[in-house]
């Protein structure tokens, strides 16, 4: 998708754009109606039970740490929480569904009439085509950098997610073709909060913010671990286009399979342009379900909605209405922790960081806890070189292995101690990628490494003296030229000079030194 | 073994039972064997079971001999022959509903209410017959044939719990479960001679019976004396971390106050439901000679009209089938059950699964269910039907505050000759007219004998409503009338 197809198109038509956000709640132990683990993959079928299978006369108890982590990411964007609420029966029939109904929430839902703030700056403020205009009254904020618009949140509620099929002999694994299809009910009863948000989103990158925005604030409420590789945390987005100034909505068409945020984003920018298509060329947009292909980059039809089923919600007779206290509502309140949005201003607050990067740390909790161990350790003076290596270095090093935080081989403290050994000229910044890549291979603290390999910077004065004499006695001809101008020589000393010390050099001290008798 | 004392094992009680073996009169392994041995002799004329589980039986047996051998204390139903509606799921039995849909479905886990009773001691005889899923209140609507009542073979034992109501009405067994949606332990109650409770709702774990109408569903027992239902409501009452729906309220001991009598007791008659029109006059004498009994005995008896109730009938035809519908959706032919063969695709898998593997009343409250729920038809018929529920619970409410109990027939007529409302639904519907309110309000019930027909001889049972949780007052009347009225419940079994 060529950026300036969509901007070109959005000067022409405004895009509204809703959110659906299931996010599994895999941090709880036990699934929602029963007391089978939640975990991804596995053997198939062999984490569930009569409950999560649906065998005949199986019944669901309700798991009240999921109500109460919805609850929480209800307070979490501001919602108003139901004092009143029950789940729903949502009747359909598929063979990954081991009732044929979802238990789910319909017309009470837990939390609702919330909304989340979300930040756009860089290259994805050009879609906002309107932003002069004001237009909107979720504007919140606009400077040089880019603007805040709030979301609106509608609702969530929280359900329980179905098998999953395996169709076998088709092509990818899709169900055309296939010749029979296995089912695995391992996911089948897992916790799944959805939230739908208000139709406020007006562009791709509006939405792939409001994700991002959501995924932090859940990893920060401990909820989820919101991958949406793994698919513990699927997006689907309802789009559609209608001419600039016109009041009344287009059709729209929902969108799914949009797996990373920036398929996310490609995918609504896609099909933004293809309904914008349609009706220059005098068409019209059909409501229906597309799905996604992101190799061929681009929506094809799955369903039409018109002949969509009709789900004959009903009250869940198995399980009793929920009726929330203030009390124990202001019970979960208690717990929320500090969220991305106030853990970014508090880290440029206390630590002098550039907004950007502070926002970057706070978007992941985890990894945000790990520099906040870290820099209690180094003392808030080196929390700008130890965000450089969190987001440097370390961050390539974990996505370079794939892994996470947890299995880390570098821990806090151990970058902490090299930022330190950096900062009090111990080693040189250069020294210091070498540590570290040793560091993740051996686990070793830096300390050791340092040691180790005889790696200590030499800041003695003496000894750099010494070493820029020898280079300007052995290298006459290059004293000479830089005297008689060519002052780029500089580099070339420095370098004579780190070899002739093996490296342990203080550069700034050499450099000092060596421009000190070059100029005498 | 004493044989006299066995000969008549037919009419022994819970008590006598667990009495006989504590006094080392007949043993465990002695009572198993007595019961198969009436089974043997009556079933192939009434067919109550739809499978006999002596294995579990003579294991159930051995396991009590061996605590009368140990000279340990036996549980409170230590050897009492057992049986169960087959919709009640047991580990080494199949669980059928009477229906082809599951006729070779095997039990994986135990319904929390059986092993509670097996906990208790008792012994599982086996696994009883019943309109399929619960679906109707004769046992004709049983895939596997019907039941036959032990007081005329030409007639139904009720439904839907036909099969447990019958096997404890001719002696095969001495006590039973039956589930209760809208009547179904009551009037097979009523129309066999037994003592037939439906619990309030929540007092006893739904986990592992095979739904029908969740909201509506209470697991409760057949017996032959009050004495015994109280007994075993001890067993298997009580909050179930199964059932969501159960309730965590006390439970006293059932059997307390039994004996204690009617005196000064608030007893309301529902006047409209007794002279209701569809009511056999046989019926209502035995329900007024009932009162005046109780009147005599020193209870205080008043009437009292619930026009609300009147309307069960029709909210009880839309929440039961929707529930239904949905209840039995999960049985699609793709994970257990019936599965046609050589579908074409998954479609056709359901549709011609479903078509096949229920009968004909089962397809028509699965259709009554979709209909009520469908989207531009919820409003007017599943919302009205709440509604009206709401109404008459709050009826009962107010009637509650007048009266410790309620009086009402069980059902309008004495058994029917099998075949006679086969083929009128709305007229078979009718049998559950006084029973269905009190799914609807979620109160207790129970039917006691109260009268034989002077013109069939067969048995009329009355039906004394509760309040929420009160079965023990309900219990206590129930007894009353049973030891003023000391009828003889033995039913004749004739032609066999």
């Amino acid at each position: 998708m060529a950026k300036d197809r969509l901007t070109e198109v959005l000067e022409r038509y405004e895009a509204v754009i809703g959110l659906e956000i299931h996010t599994e709640l895999t941090s709880l132990n036990s699934k929602m109606f029963c007391g089978c683990p939640v975990a991804f993959g596995g053997e198939p079928n062999t984490r569930v039970c009569p409950v999560c299978l649906g065998l005949p006369g199986a019944l669901p108890v309700p798991n009240e740490a999921a109500v109460e982590a919805t609850v929480l990411a209800g307070l979490s964007v501001e919602c108003a929480i139901a004092p009143y609420s029950q789940f729903h029966r949502k009747q359909y029939f598929y063979p990954d569904m081991p009732k044929d109904y979802q238990i789910s929430q319909y017309d009470l839902p837990f939390c609702g009439f919330g909304h989340v703030d979300i930040e756009v700056d860089g290259d994805g403020v050009a879609e906002r085509i309107d932003l002069d205009a004001a237009v909107s009254a979720n504007l919140l904020e606009r400077d040089s950098d880019g603007y805040v618009t709030r979301i609106g949140v509608t609702r969530i509620h929280l359900e329980e997610d179905t098998g999953k099929m395996v169709h076998v002999g088709g092509s990818e694994g899709r169900i055309s073709g296939a010749d029979h299809s296995l089912v695995d009910f391992n996911r089948a009863g897992t916790p799944l909060m959805e939230l739908v948000s208000e139709p406020d989103i007006r562009t791709p990158e509006e939405a792939r913010r409001f994700a991002q925005k959501l995924r932090s604030i859940f990893l920060a409420l401990g909820i989820s671990d919101c991958s949406m590789e793994e698919g513990s945390m699927r997006v689907d987005g309802n789009v559609s286009v209608r001419p600039r100034g016109q009041v009344e909505l287009g059709t729209k068409s929902e969108i799914k399979n949009m797996n990373s945020f920036k398929t996310l984003h490609d995918a609504l920018a896609y099909e933004i342009v293809r309904q914008a298509d349609e009706i220059d060329a005098g068409g019209r947009i059909v409501q229906e379900t597309r799905h996604y292909d992101v190799g061929a980059k681009r929506t094809s039809a799955l369903r039409s909605k018109e002949e969509a089923h009709d789900y004959r919600y009903f009250p869940e007779p198995d399980m009793v209405p929920f009726e929330f206290t203030p009390e124990w509502i202001e019970g979960i309140r208690a717990r929320l922790p500090e969220l991305p949005d106030a853990r970014r201003d508090r880290f440029v607050r206390d630590f002098g960081l550039p907004k950007g990067d502070a926002r970057t740390l706070a978007a992941d909790a985890s990894f945000a806890d790990f520099f906040e161990e870290a820099v209690a350790l180094t003392g808030p003076s080196l929390a700008k070189p130890l965000v450089n290596w969190a987001l440097g270095d370390f961050s390539a090093y974990l996505n370079a292995e794939g892994i996470s935080l947890g299995e880390s081989r570098v821990t806090s403290a151990m970058l902490a101690e090299l930022v330190e050994l950096i900062g009090d000229g111990t080693i040189s910044g250069k020294q210091g990628k070498v540590v570290f890549v040793e560091m993740t291979t051996s686990g070793d603290a830096p300390g050791a490494i340092v040691a180790l390999r005889g790696m200590k910077q030499v800041s003695d004065s003496d000894a750099i003296e010494a070493a820029v004499d020898r280079v300007m006695a052995a290298s006459p001809a290059e004293v000479a030229n830089y005297r008689a101008g060519k002052t780029t020589l500089i580099g070339w000393f420095v370098g004579q000079v780190m070899r002739e010390m093996k490296g342990q050099g203080n550069p700034g001290l050499v450099n000092e030194v060596l421009a000190r008798k070059l100029d005498a | 073994m004493t044989v006299s004392s066995l000969s008549d094992f037919s009419q022994l009680s819970a008590r006598a039972i667990r009495d006989g073996i504590v006094s080392g009169e007949f043993s465990a392994a002695e009572i198993a064997s007595a019961a198969y041995s009436r089974i043997d002799a009556l079933e192939p004329d009434i067919h109550a079971f739809n499978e006999l589980t002596p294995q579990l039986a003579e294991e159930a047996a051995a396991r009590i001999d061996a605590k009368v051998a140990a000279g340990e204390l036996l549980p409170p139903l230590a050897g009492v022959p057992a049986a169960f509606k087959d919709n009640m799921n047991l580990v080494g039995t199949h669980t059928t509903c009477s229906s082809r849909i599951l006729k070779n479905y095997q039990s994986v886990y135990d319904c929390s209410a059986v092993r509670r009773l097996l906990d208790a001691g008792a012994l599982p005889i086996g696994k009883c017959n019943m309109d399929e899923f619960a679906f109707g209140s004769s046992t004709e609507n049983s895939a596997f044939g019907p039941t036959r009542n032990p007081w005329d073979l030409d007639r139904v034992p009720g439904g839907s719990s036909g099969g447990s109501a019958a096997a404890v009405a001719a002696g095969m067994v001495t006590v039973s479960l039956g589930s209760d949606t809208g009547g179904s332990i009551r009037q097979p109650g009523a129309l066999t001679g037994t003592v037939a409770m439906k619990p309030t709702y929540g007092r006893v774990s739904r986990y592992g019976i095979v739904a029908f109408a969740s909201s509506l569903d209470q697991i409760g027992p057949f017996t032959r004396s009050v004495e015994d239902a109280a007994m075993v409501l001890n067993a298997i009452a009580g909050h179930d971390d199964m059932d969501a729906t159960s309730v965590r309220e006390a439970v006293p001991d059932f059997t307390v106050g039994l004996g204690d009598g009617v005196k000064g007791l608030r007893v309301g008659v529902v006047r409209d439901m007794v002279d209701l029109e569809g009511c056999a006059p046989e019926v209502r004498a035995a329900t007024e000679s009932a009162l005046a009994t109780l009147a005599t005995l020193g209870a205080e008896v008043g009437e009292i009209d619930l026009p609300m109730s009147q309307h069960g009938l029709a909210a009880y035809y839309i929440i039961g089938p929707a529930e239904a519908s949905s209840n039995l959706a999960r049985f699609d032919g793709i994970r257990y059950g019936y599965r046609a063969p050589d579908a074409a695709d998954v479609l056709d898998l359901y549709m011609r699964s479903r078509a096949e593997g229920f009968g004909a009343e089962s397809i028509r409250r699965i259709m009554l269910g979709t209909h009520a729920l469908s989207s531009g038809y919820y409003d007017a018929y599943y919302g009205t039907a709440q509604k009206t529920r709401t109404l008459i619970t709050r009826e009962f409410a107010a009637a509650f505050e007048r009266f410790d109990v309620l009086i009402t027939p069980t059902a309008p007529t004495v058994a029917f000759k099998i075949g006679e409302k086969a083929e009128d639904p709305l007229s078979m519907y009718l049998s559950d007219v006084y029973t269905i309110p009190l799914n609807l309000a979620g109160l207790p019930g129970i039917s006691v004998p109260c009268a034989k027909s002077a013109t069939t001889g067969l048995p009329i049972g009355v039906q004394i409503i509760g309040n929420h949780f009160d079965e023990s007052t309900m219990l206590r009347v129930a007894s009353a009338l049973e030891a003023a009225l000391a009828l003889d419940m033995t039913p004749p079994l004739t032609g066999i």
